[in-house]
């Protein structure tokens, strides 16, 4: 064996001139008071928070503690049994997810769920279904209209493809691409809708350190570029940490803390649920 | 009919024909560029008017004739747009590599004093914002890509477009002045300062005289003529000189036209689309493709395998015959050609460095005509070239018209120095009157090169003359002769031959990871990493046998007697290669003289202990071991073979 081993003798500094010209403006999504129940099992006990416009949030928490369920009510997969959700001004008991998707409101998922047989272009193209008015007939025939928006469409799905810097997969099926890549597909399906929130369920999960450098420069440069708001389940301490300005900490079901990562950081029910506390 | 070149004592300057090209063609395609998977054409108007704009606006922002602009970024328009811009000032221009260290950058543009720089994008700016105060004289960062730009407010940054429509508005208020700017600079003026590829030290600045590049262009077409006809396709880098002579040089004299691709990963596909009349690459990447090629049969069944197989065989068979096989075209080459790309290619290059004769017929067998040429920076690139008349695998063509060529200090085989000159040449280098008179005497430059002419006139490069080594006992031997002779083997990537000195030859060879990892699949071998598999014994044993054969070509003097497979691949960042990927025999010696010490050592394990760094200029420590092996002259067992 030839043991090779690689000793960092520290990082670089960011570069002189950099600003953050970022703003982040009023609460755009809200949940009050929100329970969700599977059978006898409390998923969300009387959880409440809210998300800023042009936000990094974070959820984070340790496995089963419902972090998913709240990404799933906030684009209206679970109804909560109790509670409200509020969004773009309205009060909701429980989000519909046409109504979420069709008002700006995207999400990738845990376990990547792309159309494996078709290419990277046509999985875009699938985002941007919504926004798509012409009926069937003209799509038939890809004429007039349908061409016409077609040809938008796609170009937009270009943009999307420039930004991810996707360019040499662009059609290649995405079942033949490998997980990392296949991740940032999925996270390209989502920007292609053109959202203002966007909900990503572990975009990290199962990446070397490679690939998640990568995701989360993209992350940062949707939210700085675009002024796209970004709701971020993530189990790296480390990405959640530097990435975001908000973290809610769930526990069993439970909001335990809610705050700056510094804040969060220090808390002491975080560092218990963490580390784990003997119970009695 | 070839077409008539401009008059190259009136359009003496680039911008000139560019200005020629633009009065006269007007809606002709000039260039294309693909962006958002689309191919963007631009005439040679639109050329002109992009050049003319962002002249206008770099002279109004202070830069004048004589200065140095610096350039960085991925091939494109942007690129081509900002030389000629800057040239049509009467500004000098260097071009840097895109994977170019700070440290590069500030060394060069220190020495240069060079006042303001294009860098396509955020990667690019950082560096020169990196620089802190040894960025010294640059004034102005010029970006395109606006990308990630958000964040900087350094006040020497602009934008390209910006200044494009600062350009427009002064062209409007006074139509007389771009033209004024481009009549004002003569064929004597210095166009580019190139950076010659510095095997031994720093890079050195070659200053090109714009009538002598326009000169030496129109001279190499005669040799290899092209019209509007043609298409090129930018994969190069683009400060290399042979990259400056086609996409800018063949480009405006002879309106080839000339595409972009989206980016580096795409360059293969976006070829295909455009299908090329011309190219040139580099042997390494010829050597690439065939051993991709060979990669992907090896996954292929086990027809594809037999029609490949005997394809290539039936090809390489009526090539020795100097004909061309129909039924090999027809099932296989005909296939691989549009694949690759070729399927429209009238003539080809090759040059830079040597390359294995197999490749080489390959690429002819195919039916890419495949021509070798022979040149330096110094010299305006190429002035040699095969006239492909017949097949020739050794030598680099006679040379072209007017180039004077000779060998110096030759030995009792005719080889010797390589020195030569012709009325085209640089001018000297920038600010380095020492290293100019060091190459140049009496108006010849000394190439360095060791060659020989035969019977016919022909040119053969063996080495560079300091590299010809000779044993303890007396053996001259060329190590890159050797190297180049392992190399076609598809398993090995990198090799450096040592010997100097010593009592025999070793090797320290680098696998070449995309063909051995899949060959190691197929032996159902398990691995991690490039580290990892280099230590395979079944890998030892593999490359044993490929150097075993390679030694049955070589006198009993000359064989390698003992390897190791290097733990890492040879890299240009930590210094070991140059930029064009040559071997830096002074940095390798070095950096590994404990494993060369091994190699000649007893013992079967070499220890190493060395500092890499990485791509974002961090730096780290590697401890590595690796075992030695020793070749007998003999032939290895056959290995079982893969799949």
């Amino acid at each position: 064996m030839a043991e090779a081993q690689v000793i960092d003798s520290g990082g670089v500094n960011p570069p002189s001139g950099s600003v953050d010209t970022r703003t982040i403006g009023d609460p755009v999504l809200a949940v009050e008071n929100i329970i969700v129940k599977f059978g006898g099992v409390t998923a969300i006990n009387d959880v409440s928070f809210d998300v800023r416009k042009g936000e990094i949030r974070a959820i984070i928490g340790p496995n089963g503690a419902g972090k998913s369920s709240m990404l799933n009510v906030l684009n209206g997969f679970y109804k909560p049994r109790s509670g409200q959700i509020k969004f773009a001004g309205k009060t909701f008991p429980s989000m519909d997810p046409y109504y979420a998707a069709s008002h700006g409101i995207a999400r990738t998922f845990q376990n990547i769920a792309l159309f494996r047989g078709m290419s990277t272009l046509d999985n875009l193209m699938t985002g941007r279904l919504l926004k798509m008015k012409s009926n069937f007939f003209w799509q038939c025939l890809y004429f007039g209209p349908a061409q016409k928006e077609e040809l938008e469409n796609r170009a937009h799905v270009e943009r999307v493809i420039d930004f991810l810097e996707i360019q040499p997969i662009r059609r290649t099926p995405v079942g033949r691409l490998p997980y990392g890549l296949q991740k940032r597909v999925e996270l390209g399906r989502a920007l292609a809708m053109d959202p203002d929130i966007l909900l990503l369920d572990e975009p990290m999960a199962g990446m070397n350190v490679e690939e998640k450098e990568d995701m989360s420069r993209f992350i940062m440069d949707v939210n700085e570029e675009f002024g796209t708001t970004v709701i971020l389940i993530e189990h790296d301490m480390g990405v959640v940490m530097d990435l975001s300005d908000r973290v809610v900490v769930l526990d069993y079901g439970v909001k335990i803390a809610d705050g700056t990562p510094d804040e969060v950081r220090a808390n002491q029910n975080v560092i218990d649920a963490y580390l784990g506390v003997s119970h009695d | 009919m070839a077409y008539e070149y401009p008059d190259a004592s009136v359009y003496d300057t680039l911008p000139k024909l560019l200005r020629y090209n633009a009065e006269r063609f007007p809606n002709d395609v000039a260039l294309r560029e693909k962006d958002f998977g689309v191919w963007t054409e631009f005439t040679w108007a639109d050329y002109l008017e992009r050049v003319r704009n962002l002249a206008l606006a770099l002279n109004e922002a202070g830069l004048v004739k004589g200065d140095v602009f610096s350039i960085i970024g991925d091939n494109n328009v942007d690129w081509i747009c900002a030389e000629l811009a800057a040239q049509s000032v009467g500004a000098m221009t260097i071009g840097f590599y895109r994977d170019v260290l700070e440290d590069e950058i500030a060394y060069l543009t220190g020495y240069s004093a060079a006042r303001m720089a294009y860098a396509e994008d955020q990667e690019q700016v950082d560096k020169f914002l990196n620089l802190g105060d040894r960025a010294g004289t640059i004034e102005k960062i010029i970006y395109s890509n606006t990308r990630g730009m958000r964040k900087f407010d350094d006040p020497r940054i602009v934008s390209f477009d910006d200044l494009v429509a600062r350009g427009a508005e002064i062209h409007s208020a006074s139509p007389e002045l771009f033209d004024q700017m481009v009549d004002a600079v003569t064929g004597e003026d210095i166009a580019i300062l190139c950076t010659t590829s510095g095997t031994t030290s720093n890079p050195k600045l070659a200053e090109l005289p714009h009538g002598n590049f326009v000169r030496h262009t129109q001279l190499y077409l005669k040799h290899d003529p092209k019209d509007s006809t043609d298409e090129y396709v930018s994969v190069l880098p683009m400060p290399w000189i042979m990259e400056q002579v086609y996409t800018i040089g063949f480009g405006l004299n002879s309106r080839m036209k000339v595409s972009f691709p989206e980016n580096e990963e795409t360059a293969m596909s976006d070829m295909r689309e455009i299908g090329p009349t011309f190219l040139l690459l580099a042997p390494r990447v010829l050597e690439q493709i065939a051993a991709d090629m060979r990669a992907r049969v090896m996954d292929a069944g086990p027809l594809t395998q037999w029609i490949f197989d005997k394809g290539v065989e039936m090809g390489r068979e009526a090539l020795d015959k100097g004909g061309k096989s129909w039924l090999a075209d027809v099932a296989l080459f005909s296939a691989l050609r549009d694949r690759l790309g070729f399927a429209n290619v009238r003539s080809a290059a090759t040059g830079g460095a040597a390359m294995g004769p197999d490749t080489f017929k390959l690429f002819l067998a195919m039916g890419v005509p495949l021509k070798q040429l022979y040149g330096q920076t110094e010299l305006l690139g190429a002035y040699t070239l095969q006239d492909g008349k017949e097949i020739d695998v050794d030598t680099v063509g006679v040379p072209f018209e007017g180039c004077e060529v000779k060998i110096i200090d030759a030995d009792t085989d005719g080889v010797g120095e390589i020195i030569t000159r012709h009325p085209n040449m640089f001018r000297g280098f920038h600010k380095n009157e020492e290293a100019t008179k060091e190459d140049m005497k009496d108006g010849w430059m000394h190439t360095g090169d060791a060659g020989f002419f035969d019977d016919k006139g022909r040119l053969t490069v063996i080495d560079r003359v300091k590299d010809i080594a000779q044993t303890r006992t007396g053996t001259k031997f060329s190590p890159q002769y050797i190297e180049n002779k392992l190399k076609f083997s598809p398993y090995i990537g990198e090799a450096v031959i040592l010997g100097a000195d010593r009592d025999y030859l070793t090797a320290i060879i680098c696998i070449r990871f995309s063909i051995v990892s899949k060959w190691a699949e197929k032996a159902r071998i398990p691995f991690t990493s490039y580290t990892n598999l280099s230590d395979r014994p079944e890998i030892y044993e593999l490359i044993r046998s490929e150097i075993a054969h390679v030694n049955e070509s070589l006198p009993d003097t000359q064989k390698i007697r003992k390897f190791l497979l290097l733990y890492k691949e040879l890299d240009a960042d930590d210094g070991e290669l140059t930029r064009t990927r040559k071997v830096r025999r002074s940095v390798v010696s070095e950096r590994y003289g404990p494993i060369i010490e091994a190699l000649y050592g007893e013992g079967d394990r070499a220890e190493m202990n060395s500092e890499v760094t990485f791509e974002d200029g961090r730096k780290g420590n590697i401890e590595a071991s690796m075992h030695i092996e020793k070749v007998d002259g003999a032939a290895a067992p056959e290995m079982k073979k893969a799949g």
